[in-house]
């Protein structure tokens, strides 16, 4: 399966109205569409799993990730934040592109370490961070996973 | 939400969180990609769950110290009716039941404690 397909249009958030690394988990989690108790515990778990270390790889880019029982299938979203989250990034500069993605602990497909990956060698190309940054909808965000051919 | 069903959510959570980081399947993804220290990692996610484990009730941490002890997994999904510890269908009695997650409930069959998901 491609990254792309595994986006939908709901869970692109191009202006994330957060101002701090905690309120930008809680809108992207709040972009999957669980009841509220089951968001409260995958906050939660996200939380713990930023309290290991940080999710910021760098040139902006953060991958908050965790597999919790509260999802029955792969779940991504991403979500922008121009002016900058301190998220303690490995390079201590602000994030400006956070991709959320959580995984229940049973997976049939096995997807999770994968499109992690994916995401991860996403983040260090080069020319992502400016073209995260030139997106004006959620659908061109597709459309550059696919022209990744990702 | 029953507030220990909560409670062996989580554990469960963090329990997973550290086998994925001993037995190898994302060890190098986060040390090399996030810089996680795998060593401060385990240790830390080791004294969270030992932390919340207190938290249980006495009942109920007996019983999860019985299943934690032999299996990866002490909560399962139960998901469209069908426990996904031992793939056997729970009663449609208890299903209904325990729908909301409002009580602690336990399989019948491989007594992991099940988690209701919507």
């Amino acid at each position: 399966m491609q990254l792309r397909e595994l986006f939908v249009p709901s869970a692109i958030n191009l202006d994330l109205a957060a101002e701090t690394k905690d309120e930008a988990l809680k809108e992207l989690v709040s972009c999957l569409g669980l009841d509220g108790k089951s968001e409260g515990i995958l906050y939660k778990m996200l939380k713990r799993r930023e309290n290991l270390g940080s999710t910021g790889i760098g040139r902006g880019i953060a991958i908050p990730h965790c597999r919790s029982l509260v999802v029955t299938r792969l779940r991504v979203a991403f979500g922008r934040k121009l002016s900058g989250l301190d998220f303690k990034a490995i390079d201590e500069k602000p994030v400006r592109y956070v991709f959320l993605i959580v995984a229940p602990p049973l997976e049939v497909s096995n997807q999770y370490l994968p499109v992690l990956g994916k995401i991860a060698q996403f983040g260090k190309e080069a020319d992502v961070p400016e073209s995260l940054a030139e997106l004006s909808s959620p659908e061109q965000f597709i459309e550059l996973l696919e022209a990744k051919d990702l | 939400m029953d507030q220990q069903l909560e409670l062996l959510l989580e554990i469960q959570d963090l329990r997973m969180q550290r086998r994925e980081l001993t037995d190898g399947s994302l060890t190098d993804l986060e040390a090399e990609v996030f810089d996680v220290k795998i060593e401060d990692a385990i240790q830390s996610l080791d004294e969270k769950v030992e932390e919340l484990e207190q938290r249980l009730g006495r009942g109920i941490r007996a019983r999860y110290r019985r299943i934690a002890d032999k299996a990866p997994r002490v909560v399962a999904p139960v998901i469209n009716g069908i426990c996904y510890g031992c793939f056997v269908a729970v009663s449609t009695a208890r299903a209904s039941e325990a729908d909301r997650n409002l009580r602690v409930e336990s399989c019948e069959y491989c007594g992991c404690f099940l988690y209701h998901v919507r």
